[in-house]
């Protein structure tokens, strides 16, 4: 999963993680994300993880960085978390 | 309208001084085919070229006082100059031609500088004293007209367009890349800005005294949106709108020549053609750029604006070979990198309409920027209550955002939502409205190698504006407007540079100052700017078509990347090739590569906004380093002969 999420934002933002710029670096802080590029990476997400995004959980901080992103997509991969309540 | 040149005190032997100012004034006869003059001193050179348009046969420049001690050389209108004149006969002044050149003299001559704010008109003009050896250069409040300086030694030169100064013995011209930098973060240039080491535009509102080695740099006027006009009701602004346009648009087709107007299918321009076709006698003549690709395209509201006011309708298709065939010249006139391809298509409108014999048009830029007509001034709204508003409100206004972009579109709303939480709060100061915008233009800067913070000129320059951080919000998104997309875009490059390329001049009603005036009086006062523009809709809905009325803002741009990868032109080679790429020493040669890569690999659709703007913006550099810089390559242009209609030197024999 890392790699996928890591070479996608690579590749859509021309940009290179390394140790100048970390993983965990704040995308909007470092002026990387715009909203085609940030709507485009969460259909990405969506499509390739196959979840939703749901408008109350986008108010958090969650996709601000990629080891953020990585950190989200675990939980909503996870069926202790995304199965509904009984 | 005219262009104009000089130098002052220049660093040239005194025999040079006719040949290079001629050459100077060659550069830009484009500007004003119908004739060029100047006048020469020891220490001086002015002069002018042409296009006459008031008082044809007295019009000539340079213009002196009767004592010939000051010596004018001026480009632009003064639509007020009638009563300009009216009133300073009053005061004992008298007149010898009709000309606004003259009213503009003889104001100087009586009020001084306080005359500039008296002015409602775009204009740009030098002034010579020679007795005290003294260069005024001013500038109108909007920035309609350029001028450009160059201090070089002892004195400067200066010049409507930069162009001007490449046969000046001994210039160079050299890109300045923190000023690209900057450039590419805003989008456009900041006032004084013009990307070249040693050039600085004039800010608008402002002028300048020369003298003695000394340039002292002087504001007359400041954007505060403070309206002065009591209004009661919706129904009062609305009437008022109604009347102040109708002055302003009567104003504007003062002219001794037809006045035609530009067409964009929206209401702006639709509200100027319906006031000019009112006040004139003369069937009107409208002008429209059609695109071949649909998604750019208005043919149909422009068509059916043009059937409803029973114009001469001309329309102008373009393909996608037009933009690529014309951007090389195009680039060449505009002198400063853009972020679009969409001055291209005004470029060949212009070409048109000087064919059509039109070289007067009204349009409707300074509409959006006055009455809040884009969607950027909703998203400040929006963003700026963000944390109070309730889901539903919130997702409301989320829903009228930036209806032509696909992803503020309802199946993408949990994204836009979690986009606009991190923009909720402000992270620039003094920048907040633009914050988004901006995150495009950090993309784009990223073309400059060690760019440094794209955005610290502009933060240094609202940090330095006086009365700028008392703004409100939408306040200061929409002096942001003015002053950069506005002046260094929408009125230069896709505007005046594009029109008067073909000898056309270009006039705004809707930059009147009593017009601007009153939309600060109404604007958000009888309405929640979500409905952009509402009142100024409303003023005018019984006189317009309703389908112009009720359409939503459609912003004016042409196709971008996708035109250049389709065609591939040769001077694509500019971008692609290593070798070309590291003629421009301070381009970042690996996301050069990168992003050109990108754009020629992947289908249109999945090209983002930024990375078009960052194309464009681009091939931009890369000619304008290749005309200016390596002065190689010049397109291939119809050569302009503006004719010599005055040559005085006043040099001792």
């Amino acid at each position: 999963m890392n790699d996928i999420i890591r070479d996608y934002i690579e590749q859509q933002f021309l940009i290179e993680f390394d140790e100048s710029f970390p993983e965990d670096s704040d995308l909007f802080k470092e002026g990387v994300i715009d909203s085609f590029g940030y709507v485009q990476l969460c259909r990405f997400l969506e499509k390739e993880f196959n979840f939703r995004f749901q408008e109350n959980e986008m108010t958090g901080n969650v996709l601000t960085s990629l080891s953020r992103i990585r950190e989200f997509v675990r939980q909503k991969n996870s069926p202790a978390v995304t199965a509904p309540a009984p | 309208m005219c262009g104009i040149a000089g130098f002052f005190h220049p660093t040239l032997a005194s025999e040079a001084y006719p040949a290079t100012l001629l050459a100077m004034l060659r550069a830009i006869a484009h500007r004003g085919p119908d004739a060029t003059g100047y006048v020469l001193d020891e220490h001086c050179g002015l002069g002018s070229t042409r296009l006459s348009i008031i008082d044809i046969a007295a019009g000539v420049q340079p213009l002196a006082d009767p004592s010939g001690r000051y010596w004018l050389c001026y480009n632009g209108e003064i639509y007020n100059y009638l009563e300009l004149r009216t009133e300073l006969e009053g005061l004992g002044r008298s007149f010898l031609t009709h000309s606004d050149t003259e009213v503009l003299l003889q104001a100087w001559l009586h009020w001084g500088p306080a005359c500039l704010s008296r002015f409602n008109g775009g204009f740009a003009f030098a002034l010579y004293d020679r007795l005290q050896d003294e260069l005024i250069l001013a500038r109108d409040r909007y920035g309609k007209r350029p001028l450009f300086y160059a201090p070089q030694g002892r004195g400067c030169l200066f010049a409507s367009e930069m162009k001007a100064f490449l046969p000046f013995p001994g210039f160079r011209f050299e890109h300045d890349p923190a000023q690209l930098a900057s450039i590419l973060g805003v989008w456009t240039p900041l006032p004084a800005q013009t990307g070249y080491a040693g050039i600085h535009s004039l800010p608008m509102g402002h002028w300048l005294k020369l003298k003695a080695e000394r340039i002292e740099l002087f504001r007359y006027d400041t954007l505060d949106f403070q309206g002065t006009t009591t209004v009661a009701s919706a129904e009062e602004a609305q009437e008022l709108i109604r009347q102040r346009l109708r002055a302003s648009v009567a104003l504007r087709l003062r002219s001794d020549v037809e006045v035609g107007v530009y067409l964009s299918g929206g209401i702006d321009s639709a509200i100027v053609a319906r006031l000019a076709q009112e006040a004139s006698s003369r069937p009107l003549s409208t002008f429209s750029v059609e695109f071949a690709d649909r998604q750019y395209d208005e043919s149909t509201e422009q068509q059916e604006m043009a059937s409803f006011l029973g114009s001469r309708h001309h329309a102008l298709r373009i393909t996608h070979q037009d933009i690529v065939d014309h951007f090389p010249a195009a680039a060449w006139h505009a002198e400063i990198p853009a972020f679009r391809s969409a001055f291209v298509p005004m470029y060949l409108l212009s070409r048109q309409t000087r064919a059509a014999g039109i070289k007067v048009v009204l349009s409707g830029e300074g509409a959006d920027e006055a009455f809040l007509g884009y969607d950027i001034f909703k998203e400040t709204l929006l963003r700026r209550d963000w944390q109070s508003l309730g889901d539903e409100p919130r997702r409301a206004r989320l829903a009228s955002l930036y209806p032509h972009l696909e992803h503020y579109g309802p199946q993408d709303l949990a994204a836009i939502t979690g986009l606009y939480q991190q923009f909720a709060e402000e992270r620039l100061p003094g920048l907040f409205s633009h914050e988004l915008r901006f995150q495009n233009g950090r993309f784009s800067a990223r073309l400059i190698k060690e760019a440094g913070d794209p955005l610290q000129a502009i933060a240094a320059l609202v940090a330095a504006e006086p009365g700028y951080a008392a703004l409100g919000a939408v306040h200061k998104a929409q002096w942001l407007e003015f002053r950069t997309l506005l002046a260094g875009y929408l009125l230069s490059t896709q505007g005046e540079r594009m029109s008067l390329a073909h000898g056309v001049e270009n006039r705004c009603p809707f930059l009147d100052p009593a017009v601007v005036e009153l939309a600060s009086s109404i604007n958000l006062r009888f309405d929640d700017g979500f409905a952009e523009k509402w009142q100024l809709r409303q003023a005018f809905r019984e006189d317009l078509p309703a389908s112009i009325v009720n359409k939503r803002k459609f912003p004016y741009r042409a196709p971008d990347s996708a035109a250049f990868v389709d065609c591939r032109p040769d001077y694509l080679e500019l971008l692609l090739s290593a070798d070309e790429v590291a003629k421009i020493p301070f381009l970042d040669g690996k996301f050069v590569r990168a992003l050109s890569k990108k754009i020629m690999t992947t289908p249109a659709a999945e090209i983002s906004t930024k990375e078009n703007q960052t194309f464009i913006f681009l091939l931009g550099i890369a000619l304008q380093h290749r005309f200016f810089v390596q002065r190689s390559g010049l397109p291939q242009l119809p050569e302009v002969v503006s004719p010599l209609g005055r040559a005085i030197d006043l040099r001792a024999r």
